[in-house]
């Protein structure tokens, strides 16, 4: 405790420099921390936006994810309501939801278009998608309407001049590999935000789309779980469950998370290092010029009996009371940056291929805080280290004798 | 301490440094003893190597020839660790600019040896408080030494030497930044102390007052005790 005292006495001899090392270290810590905390929130958000999507754990036929089939469903399930009943039964899951992809032509007499469809069941799939799936106008198909209903993407909307209650016509190819058509009438428009997306958007009724494609199976059971944190451990309860059936998890699935990830643990990694280096110079330059000032001090110490190692741990309790200080300013600065942002309503523009623009928030996280800090104060101490034990081995008499 | 032994013993010690293409010798084969409780003061005119004498004395250097004993351990073995514990346990310094360290208050100066002897609190307390008693300096303990007049630093810088209660002293121009009137005090006061303590003193001074209290005196020119 003696040594700490003394380590802040000496800290406080030159405050401005002692200040400016300390600001310099908040500023990078809170940097590094608001940096990753948009990570985080980013990491967060589209996990969130996947599992909404895809659902925590999927069950297809063993092909059904190859994406060879010959015609739509060839790798299909049968019984999906026993499946569905028996997964629903599992401890975590929230809903099951049996899903049919396919696709084809859509037209409205006189023009057409390709579409990308999905057959749901609607009570339980536009519940579950949440705010990823935003209605421009209209509402979900009903399960019971006297003719088929499809919510359609705004883009293909725009394409077919179609508006809430136009009928269309979807035309696909059917399980035994024949055309089919059936006629469809918009009940909803609605967008994901991805052009892309929205331009070829269909989703339909599951019982609508089995008849159009004369199959009773269906392509996928997404299981979506009340906590994402279970997905393995459910995922890995449905393998031993159903050996013969293929399960993937949202993260095996989810392509753009895996590359959003990847560039952003890159980018901030490397933006974390710059972080690093500057506080590493600024700690440095700081501690450098101490030792320089106090190298008569320091010869002092030795002759009185202090060993070089003591000396450099002093040094060292001085580099961690200046980047404890800082990590601690930077946690403060951080934090209030973190709940600004709840308050600001700043949004993002939208990301490349995508049409709307999310919020700015950034996530708080313990762990992140935590390790930053032990980060900066290791940092710190390595530097004041670095700095020091040249002096502290120094002759003594050199030392003394310093000017 | 070794009673049998002598505090310190040089034998034909001989120092050179390099200065630029040259080598200065600047002690050529001292031999020296100093007895337990002794006083010695080295005089010599500047570059006689009354610098080099002490340094070697209180092992912050190194000789390139001869042999030192300290209270009868041989040092010509010994590493740097080695020669820092022993200076650590055994050897005082008084320097002519007092060296306090500056943030540290009178009291933490002159408990400071104590802490890296790992002297207990209750302990240090009571000998830092018994020491500054009697350098006259009880009312300063938490006074920072800028507070401090020269001669109150010096005391400071007696009481610190003094407190683990070390054989040997090196006391180099003690009275050198002193005014005549405080230079007689800190003459007088590190006279009482060290013998009150059985400290031998080995001090460099060039001031007379110093010189005459002190059991014997060397005269040192150009390397060589005369």
């Amino acid at each position: 405790m003696k040594w700490l005292v003394f380590a802040w006495k000496n800290v406080m001899r030159n405050r401005r420099r002692s200040l400016t090392a300390m600001l310099i270290t908040a500023f990078g810590t809170a940097a590094v921390l608001a940096s990753g905390g948009f990570a985080l929130y980013t990491y967060e958000s589209l996990e969130e936006m996947t599992a909404r999507d895809s659902g925590h754990v999927v069950v297809a036929h063993s092909r059904g994810f190859d994406g060879d089939e010959d015609v739509p469903l060839q790798y299909g399930l049968a019984d999906a309501t026993g499946l569905a009943a028996k997964f629903a039964a599992l401890p975590g899951v929230r809903a099951v939801a049996p899903r049919v992809q396919f696709s084809g032509l859509i037209s409205n007499g006189d023009k057409s278009a390709v579409f990308v469809g999905s057959g749901v069941v609607p009570e339980i799939d536009f519940r579950l998608r949440g705010p990823q799936m935003s209605f421009s106008a209209g509402r979900p198909p009903a399960t019971n309407a006297p003719a088929p209903e499809v919510v359609i993407g705004d883009e293909l909307a725009r394409l077919m001049k179609a508006r809430v209650g136009t009928s269309l016509t979807l035309l696909a190819t059917t399980t035994e590999g024949n055309l089919n058509a059936v006629d469809v009438v918009v009940s909803g428009i609605a967008g994901v935000g991805v052009p892309e997306i929205d331009k070829r958007l269909v989703l339909a009724d599951l019982a609508s789309v089995q008849r159009l494609l004369l199959s009773d199976k269906v392509g996928t059971l997404s299981i979506y779980l009340k906590e994402t944190a279970d997905t393995e451990a459910v995922a890995a309860r449905v393998r031993g469950a159903q050996p013969d059936q293929a399960v993937k998890t949202w993260r095996d699935l989810a392509v753009f998370y895996q590359a959003v990830r990847a560039l952003y643990n890159r980018i901030f990694g490397i933006l974390g290092v710059i972080m690093i280096c500057i506080v590493l110079f600024a700690m440095s330059n700081t501690l450098g010029m101490a030792v320089v000032e106090r190298t008569r001090e320091i010869g002092t110490l030795r002759a009185i009996g202090t060993l070089p190692g003591e000396v450099v741990r002093n040094f060292v309790f001085e580099g961690m009371v200046i980047g404890g200080a800082g990590a601690v300013a930077g946690m403060v600065l951080a934090g209030g940056a973190t709940v600004a942002l709840l308050f600001a309503g700043i949004d993002m523009p939208p990301p490349p291929g995508r049409s709307a623009g999310y919020p700015l928030f950034l996530s708080f996280s313990p762990l992140l805080y935590g390790a930053v800090t032990l980060v900066v104060i290791t940092l710190a101490a390595a530097a004041a280290w670095m700095v020091s034990r040249h002096a502290a081995n120094k002759p003594v008499t050199e030392a003394l004798a310093h000017v | 301490m070794n009673a049998n032994f002598p505090t310190v013993r040089l034998g034909a010690l001989r120092k050179s440094y390099r200065v630029g293409e040259s080598s200065v010798e600047a002690l050529k084969g001292v031999s020296l003893e100093v007895g337990g409780g002794e006083m010695v003061a080295l005089t010599g005119p500047s570059g006689s190597g009354k610098s080099t004498l002490l340094n070697l004395c209180g092992l912050i250097d190194t000789p390139d020839a001869g042999s030192r004993e300290l209270c009868g351990t041989a040092l010509d073995s010994l590493d740097e660790l080695s020669l820092t514990r022993l200076r650590r346990e055994k050897v005082g310094f008084i320097f002519q600019g007092f060296n306090l360290v500056p943030v540290m208050t009178v009291y933490d100066n002159v408990e400071y040896p104590l802490l890296l002897l790992g002297v207990a609190p209750a302990e240090r307390r009571r000998r830092v408080t018994e020491a500054l008693g009697r350098v006259g300096l009880e009312s300063f303990a938490l006074r920072l030494p800028d507070a401090l007049s020269g001669g109150q630093r010096q005391r400071v810088a007696i009481a610190r030497a003094l407190i683990k209660a070390p054989a040997l002293v090196i006391a180099d121009e003690p009275t050198a930044n002193l005014d005549s009137a405080t230079a007689r005090q800190i003459v007088d006061l590190l006279h009482e102390l060290a013998h009150e303590r059985n400290a031998s003193v080995v001090v460099a001074t060039h001031d007379e007052r110093m010189s005459s209290h002190c059991d014997r005196v060397l005269h040192l020119i150009d390397g060589e005790l005369q």
